[in-house]
């Protein structure tokens, strides 16, 4: 059969979505990668080159190391609570004894991946409110008022505070993709276990563990790569307060394109973004074969 | 399938309509005189209020269409500079006073309005003298005021009183005061919520003006200039360490509107920086027998700014010179500010109007007319921070002004970032 | 710490479950207190933290509803909508296209997909916003649409393409025999087949649209076109709020994917974690 003729009509299939792409997302990467070697604001008609500039100030930006520490305690935390515990919580769920009540836990785990971030972060503003918020009312209702804290007013706390937004929100998602990933270990592993004697916590880390290996790596990316990015949560929350305590790199991208209107300077920001987030996805992206098919 | 394709094929045939949907008035679509308004105010009480006086306006007019969008603040301020020098100019826009508005009449698009004011002197008469001055520029008037403003410490009458407390007109007493009020068992004399940056914009600029001479503010609000190398600056910022002692720890974790309510409002907190347009919403929370008054920002015994000066600058309306209907739009703001329409801001919106007039009759807060007294006594209405200097300054600023409230950084510090902050703008 | 009896014996079998129950409380506490607080006025929600409402003020979500709540509801459900049929339009006729292209040239269009997986959209959002503003779509819902589109193409295209390369040869090879064009393979046998994958796919895409808030924050320009996530923050700024409204809008704003999920939970769970788990 003619193939060139073929491909050229399944080409005209890839052309509305290539054509997209192309626009939306190829586009605006290379703009960016020119606005990062470039200085100008969004009235200016006229954009001025600057060299390295923006990559030098970068080196020497105060608030772009504070940024980035920040964002690195966001990924630690999260790789912990959520891809940690989530694995540890994924085995006790799916352990016979909770079999009854796994559903509900699931379920109840799973609810706040559904709201979306901007309710989340409205809710939290409520819990740690120093006047009147759950958390604070809480403690004191159970006698430990000397735990009580001005969390987001604080820079001890601030950050931290906004990391367990996060927290709440994203573990029963973690869970869920660790749940999915044991349901599909083959049971006859666990029978076989058994019958050598293996006790649970054995088999946890002999079979569940290796047999989760790529899930557990995809998790870490997953929330990682979203430690990295993480924008909603602070600037709802805090703006990057106090001062510059809970500022993280997206949200000091934004103020510097859109507050302090230098959109070169904002654009050098996303290319560190970009470098630190594209690095993270391509280790799982070729380590793990996108496109291998290894299921169904 | 097929439905699918359908469907997209309907979105895409809508796709024009979507585009043009963001209309948000109705009323005369097809008039033959198009007016295009944008303003910051998307907020309500002033959204409905916009929205109600524009229905009622072209309901009066039919042949005229008022086309109205509106964005919060920042956005607005940042959109205005971007289109304002463009062919997309609107026809009619809100516009601060001062370096803002000279920014606005730098772009060439802003048109004259001397001829409109002299014509009608019935109107322009009515209009606050001292607010067409902060558009007014070489003799050259290019706005129109609608609202006036100012930022003064509101004090409960009821505790100064019990305590014997007198007005502070210099430093050395307000903090005489606020010591007392401490001593007297209010733990946080002095309310705020720093969580809004723009609340510790407004500290940081009047206590700015009220400490160095105009002549170096000016020259280092100015981009092109800033230097901020006086050591004023430094002792501006110690001025403002000092009063975040008596504002709690509390402060850096609340809201200005949660400290006005559950605070000033309460008696708890005796003192409180606040804003004439905040009158209407502070009465809506206060017990029926809670007494306030206000007094300007005390002076500083080494300070070489204006004393009498009030921050808050007047807002008001420009025309493009590009309008179509030039007309059409300066008949539309001359029935917009106007007594009437006036009244309706001062009481509706709570902003205070600067037509003569307005601010009689019911439903006037009697503070409000106090507060109109003291703009009309201060010696000028000083530019409020973020509008008078750049962004990359005021942001600085703002996140040092939180970082010093908590304890997290010296006012030296501070102002070393402004500086470099600064340096890098020209 | 973690020993073996912790599973087996029924005590420790009983402390997990009372962790798991508390952290079941941790979850669904703050929830319930949202959605009772949302029938308080100001002051009782700050008076009475705890408390039910002495006042059932139901009008906190009709005053949320008309103050703008109705418009933001009406933009998130067309730009959801939209967003929708875009991404399953075109990702699967993409998907198709990749797997007929034969040769070099079919790797090379599925690697240019794929590539974008890499890219998150805060490093484009700033041109984008230069991009969509030359375009003049920056007060359009076009403005949201497209680079949403865009953005869920290579995850949906993944999917997709995966499961279309498991489908049968024999009854497209048929179908090739009796003369059918490319366009009819694709509506006839892969569409028809692949329902599981795109109600993945679409319940993927109405979770992304109906949550975004990054580029409906900064991509858009005009007030009226603002979605759900966006508009709630509307409520809360300027200097007067009303928390029992605002908190009315957030139910309102939560209702919808709710009522997907409990309609289809398994679904939504497999459409949510079909991405990671492909991945």
């Amino acid at each position: 059969m003619n193939t060139r003729k073929k491909n050229l009509g399944a080409l005209l299939f890839c052309l509305p979505g290539l054509l997209i792409l192309a626009v939306f997302v190829y586009f605006p990467l290379i703009e960016n990668i020119i606005y990062s070697f470039q200085s100008f604001s969004l009235s200016s008609s006229s954009k001025t080159f600057v060299g390295l500039n923006n990559y030098k100030e970068l080196f020497s930006d105060p608030v772009i190391w504070q940024s980035f520490k920040n964002n690195v305690l966001y990924a630690v935390v999260s790789v912990v609570m959520q891809v940690f515990f989530g694995l540890i919580l994924a085995a006790i769920l799916e352990d016979k004894v909770f079999r009854r009540s796994e559903s509900f836990f699931q379920t109840v785990f799973f609810i706040p991946t559904l709201l979306s971030l901007t309710v989340v972060c409205l809710l939290f503003e409520f819990v740690y409110n120093p006047q009147m918020g759950l958390l604070n009312s809480f403690l004191e209702a159970i006698g430990l008022d000397s735990l009580t804290r001005i969390w987001l007013g604080n820079r001890d706390t601030a950050m931290l505070s906004i990391i367990a937004v996060s927290q709440w929100q994203s573990f029963g998602y973690v869970t869920m993709l660790f749940i999915v990933a044991i349901q599909k270990i083959p049971s006859d592993l666990y029978e076989a276990a058994i019958v050598d004697g293996a006790g649970k916590i054995r088999r946890f880390f002999t079979i569940t563990c290796p047999m989760v290996k790529q899930m557990f790596f995809v998790t870490m990316v997953l929330t990682v790569s979203g430690a990295f990015t993480v924008f909603n949560e602070p600037y709802i929350l805090t703006g990057g307060g106090p001062g510059t305590a809970t500022m993280v790199l997206s949200l000091h991208m934004y103020q510097t394109g859109f507050v302090m209107n230098r959109m070169g300077y904002a654009s050098t920001i996303a290319m560190l973004i970009f470098v630190i987030t594209a690095v993270l996805s391509s280790v799982q992206f070729f380590s793990f074969g996108t496109g291998k098919e290894e299921r169904e | 399938m097929k439905k699918l394709l359908v469907a997209f094929m309907v979105m895409l045939a809508l796709a024009p309509v979507f585009a043009g949907g963001s209309s948000e008035s109705s009323g005369n679509a097809d008039a033959e005189t198009q007016i295009f308004f944008f303003h910051r105010w998307p907020n309500d009480p002033k959204n409905s209020m916009f929205n109600d006086l524009l229905a009622q306006y072209m309901e009066e007019n039919p042949d005229v269409n008022i086309e109205m969008d509106c964005i919060l603040n920042d956005q607005y301020k940042e959109r205005i500079r971007m289109i304002v020098s463009t062919n997309d100019v609107p026809d009619v826009f809100s516009s601060w006073s001062g370096t803002f508005a000279e920014e606005m009449i730098a772009s060439g698009n802003v048109l004259a309005l001397n001829d409109i004011y002299e014509a009608d002197p019935e109107w322009s008469g009515r209009l606050a003298s001292a607010s067409v001055a902060g558009f007014t520029f070489d003799g050259t008037i290019y706005g129109i005021p609608w609202s006036q403003d100012g930022k003064v410490f509101f004090y409960n009458k009821t505790i100064f009183e019990e305590l014997g407390l007198e007005v502070p007109t210099t430093w050395t007493e307000f903090i005489a005061v606020l010591d007392a009020l401490k001593a007297a068992g209010y733990e946080i004399p002095l309310a705020e919520g720093l969580v809004d940056q723009w609340a510790v914009l407004h500290y940081l600029g009047t206590i700015n003006q009220r400490m160095i001479d105009e002549e170096t503010l000016a020259k280092d609000y100015d981009p092109a200039t800033g230097e901020f190398t006086d050591p004023l600056y430094v002792t501006a910022l110690e001025k403002w360490q000092q009063l975040t002692t008596y504002m709690g720890d509390i402060a850096s974790a609340i809201d200005h509107e949660t400290a006005r309510n559950t605070m000033f409002a309460t008696g708890e907190s005796p003192i409180m920086y606040l804003q004439f347009a905040e009158i209407p919403m502070l009465e809506q929370v206060i017990p029926e027998d809670f007494e306030y008054g206000f007094f300007n920002f005390p002076a500083f015994e080494e300070g070489k700014g204006d004393p009498n000066a009030l921050t808050g600058a007047p807002e008001g309306f420009m025309i493009s010179n590009k309008a179509e209907n030039i007309d059409a739009c300066v008949d539309f703001l001359k029935w917009l500010v106007s007594p009437e329409r006036g009244y309706i801001l001062s009481t509706v919106g709570g902003d205070m109007s600067c037509v003569d007039g307005a601010l009689d009759g019911e439903g006037i807060y009697e503070s409000q007319k106090e507060a109109l007294a003291m703009i009309q006594n201060a010696s000028y209405l000083a530019a409020w921070f973020d509008n008078a200097c750049d962004p990359s300054v005021y942001v600085v600023y703002g996140q040092g002004g939180q970082a010093i409230a908590t304890g997290d950084a010296t006012p030296e510090s501070v102002m070393a970032q402004v500086q470099a902050a600064a340096a890098s703008l020209h | 710490m973690k020993k073996d009896r912790i599973f087996s014996k029924s005590i420790s079998g009983k402390l997990i479950f009372l962790m798991l129950i508390l952290l079941s409380v941790i979850i669904i506490y703050p929830l319930l207190w949202i959605l009772m607080s949302s029938f308080k006025d100001y002051m009782s929600i700050y008076q009475d933290v705890w408390g039910l409402p002495e006042v059932w003020h139901f009008e906190n979500y009709v005053r949320a509803w008309t103050r703008g709540i109705s418009q933001y509801f009406v933009n998130s459900v067309i730009v959801t909508i939209a967003t929708l049929i875009g991404v399953l339009f075109i990702a699967s006729m993409l998907a198709f296209g990749i797997t007929q292209l034969k040769g070099r040239i079919g790797y090379v269009a599925f690697l240019l997909v794929m590539v974008c997986l890499l890219l998150s959209p805060q490093v484009c959002v700033l041109p984008l916003f230069i991009l969509l503003r030359g375009l003049g779509l920056n007060r359009t819902y076009l403005a949201m649409i497209l680079p949403y589109i865009a953005f869920r193409l290579p995850m949906s295209v993944m999917l997709i393409r995966s499961f279309f390369v498991s489908i049968s040869k024999e009854m497209e090879e048929a179908a090739i025999i009796d003369g059918a064009s490319l366009w009819q393979i694709f509506t006839k046998i892969y569409v028809p087949l692949s329902k599981p994958i795109l109600s993945t796919v679409t319940i993927m895409t109405i979770y992304y649209a109906w949550n975004e808030f990054l580029f409906a924050t900064i991509l858009v320009d005009s007030s009226s076109l603002r979605t759900i996530p966006v508009g709630l923050m509307v409520f809360r700024d300027g200097l007067m709020t009303e928390w029992g409204v605002v908190m009315a809008g957030m139910v309102i704003s939560c209702i919808p994917l709710i009522i997907v999920y409990l309609c289809m939970s398994r679904n939504f769970i497999r459409g949510l974690t079909a991405g990671a788990v492909k991945g």
